[in-house]
């Protein structure tokens, strides 16, 4: 097994491919296509035997990174070292497995992207079929997404090879090229940053709205917002300290300086935000750790039911 | 309706047209605002200016158009930095697929205004790769932290001949064989990735720095006063933080123990998005102050008359 993982190292063997060649690509799709089989035969398989197929996975997995991080790690290990003993030899192999392991995890993760487009396509395709309430926005979702993937591939292979370089410089674009960068830069990024932006007459209206003097609390809470606010107001700032530096003639031992916008600020960022956010840091990390240990034990059955 | 009651029910439209007016005037009227750099923004400017030359910095960005106004401010400012100092930058994503190409374009940006000028572009493959995306940030992190061989292991780049190229050929990366051979990381993020590096990453020997939006800034500034982190830009005001610094350097006024006196760059192109945009974020705090303070007011006669 420890072989079987240094052999999906960077070096050419059967577990990979030159960059671009054939063989990678026919190896990529083989792997895929063995994937699709082994989801398709562990749905297949009846409920009482997918459980512990699960189970048994997701112990390995979890199993992995628990030693990972609680193992004993090689220290200056030499390429061709041996293990001296068992500790060792454990080491060694969590060591050389891990770069294949977070590949792996990549994959999954990328693997979810595919399973994202699947799920857009079943959802809209069928409203289009069935003509069903705003369908026309589901066809405009389809032709965007497959707009932008043609148009965005197209670009891609104008770039490829000595072109790449030369197209660095706008003044060399092609057609294609213009049309990427309308439709990404110019409509997709903008609209990106214009759903964005919205937030703004959220948080205006949400403040006029919610933030009044209502009780002690509350109060504490508006005052300190005003001077984080405040803070961030570099002129108000500047306007303020200069106004401080003024009653104590630039001395820099008065106790006045301590009024100071930039030293209340930061009194308030490091004592009192600094401390809550890591007391909820904290917090969260137990419940993370206590859902993990759930997970890693298959103790968690209430995901995915109602 | 009495004048608490008018004062306590101004209608959203209304509200959105002045947020709007507010919004867009300073985007015409140039204004400098005078400004103090906090003390995390120019320990940033101070561990970038103390990098190096010729090493090479790692870049997480994991940013969109969505977060320009700050994220864009701070990469261009980065950059700017490491371009003029000849510092190299490998820049790679795990955070979102669109991030590569935007920083990509991002440096088109930059080296549009170089050429313009007539000054030294910042080459792709001689000065900066990109290793490209990574879907799961969490795994890229600990794989970057055990061995980044592996980790960026079969990216290729473009050379200046048009061929593509393992990146570790690249001048950028050929010296780099642990995360510690960087002489800085530096996570330019909208979203949670920069926990994840700190928490994965910090402790192998490499320093670290962020650069994050005003959201996330609360959620970073832990770790810059443990001193995991050697310096922080938060939001516009850490981009205009920058921008200032880039200008005046890190001065005697500004009383920096750690760094003492550092040079900027005056006189060149250190305007950008910072200066750009912090006129109009103070006129939108302002509003939102003016908005808080007139909804109370209108609660104060309220409940006055009430009684």
């Amino acid at each position: 097994m420890g072989n079987f993982l240094l052999q999906a190292q960077p070096s050419l063997n059967f577990w990979n491919g030159e960059n671009g060649s054939t063989g990678l690509w026919l190896k990529i799709g083989l792997a895929l296509l063995a994937g699709i089989a082994m989801i398709f035969v562990l749905m297949q398989a009846p409920s009482q035997a997918r459980r512990p197929i699960v189970m048994f996975v997701t112990f390995v997995s979890g199993l992995f990174y628990v030693l990972y991080y609680f193992w004993p790690r090689p220290v200056d290990r030499q390429p061709g070292e041996l293990p001296r003993d068992f500790v060792e030899t454990v080491s060694f192999y969590i060591d050389d497995a891990f770069g294949i392991v977070t590949d792996l995890s990549s994959v999954l993760s990328g693997l979810l992207l595919g399973l994202g487009i699947y799920s857009l396509l079943s959802v809209h395709l069928r409203r289009i079929s069935r003509k069903q309430r705003d369908w026309g926005f589901s066809l405009v979702l389809l032709v965007s997404m497959f707009g932008m993937t043609g148009i965005g591939y197209w670009d891609w292979i104008s770039r490829q090879g000595e072109a790449g370089i030369r197209l660095e410089d706008p003044n060399n674009w092609t057609r294609i090229n213009y049309v990427k960068d309308m439709f990404f830069d110019g409509v997709l990024q903008n609209m990106d940053a214009a759903m964005f932006s919205i937030i703004a007459f959220y948080i205006l209206s949400a403040a006029y709205r919610a933030f009044r003097v209502r009780s002690i609390e509350a109060t504490i809470l508006l005052v300190t917002a005003l001077i984080v606010i405040l803070s961030l107001m570099g002129a108000v700032e500047f306007l303020w300290n200069g106004a401080i530096d003024g009653i104590t003639r630039n001395d820099a031992n008065s106790f006045m300086n301590n009024l100071k916008l930039t030293e209340i600020s930061k009194w308030l960022r490091d004592t009192v935000q600094g401390a809550a956010i890591r007391g909820i840091d904290f917090g969260v990390g137990i419940g993370a750790l206590a859902m993990g240990l759930r997970i890693w034990l298959s103790l968690e059955k209430s995901g995915g039911k109602s | 309706m009495s004048l608490g009651e008018k004062l306590m029910s101004i209608p959203k439209w209304a509200l959105y047209v002045v947020l709007i007016l507010v919004a867009s005037v300073p985007l015409f009227v140039p204004i400098k605002v005078p400004n103090q750099p906090i003390e995390p923004a120019i320990d940033l400017y101070g561990s970038l200016m103390n990098l190096p030359e010729g090493s090479t910095v790692l870049l997480a960005s994991d940013w969109t158009k969505s977060t320009r106004g700050e994220s864009n401010g701070s990469f261009d400012a980065l950059v700017k930095i490491l371009m003029r100092r000849n510092i190299k930058l490998a820049i790679y994503s795990s955070g979102d697929p669109q991030a590569p190409q935007v920083a990509r374009d991002a440096i088109a940006v930059l080296n549009n205004e170089q050429r313009a000028k007539g000054l030294k572009t910042y080459d792709r493959w001689n000065d900066w790769v990109t290793v490209g995306f990574f879907p799961n940030a969490e795994a890229c992190a600990n794989a970057i932290a055990n061995n980044v061989r592996t980790a960026f292991s079969g990216r290729t780049e473009s050379t200046p001949e048009g061929t593509k190229r393992d990146v570790f050929q690249s001048p950028v990366l050929q010296k780099i064989n642990k995360v510690s051979d960087f002489s800085l990381m530096v996570v330019i993020t909208a979203s949670k990735t920069s926990n994840i590096t700190i928490e994965r990453i910090y402790g192998k020997g490499v320093n670290l720095a962020m650069m994050v939006t005003g959201v996330m800034g609360p959620e970073s500034l832990p770790y810059y006063s443990s001193g995991q982190i050697q310096g922080l830009g938060v939001g516009l005001k850490g981009v205009y933080d920058m921008e200032q610094l880039m200008e005046t350097g890190i001065t005697k006024e500004m009383n920096s123990s750690k760094w003492g006196v550092v040079p900027g760059f005056p006189g060149e192109s250190n305007i950008g998005n910072g200066s750009r945009y912090y006129p109009t974020l103070h006129a939108c705090l302002l509003l939102l102050i003016v908005a808080v303070v007139v909804g109370n007011i209108g609660t104060f006669l309220t409940r006055r008359k009430a009684k």
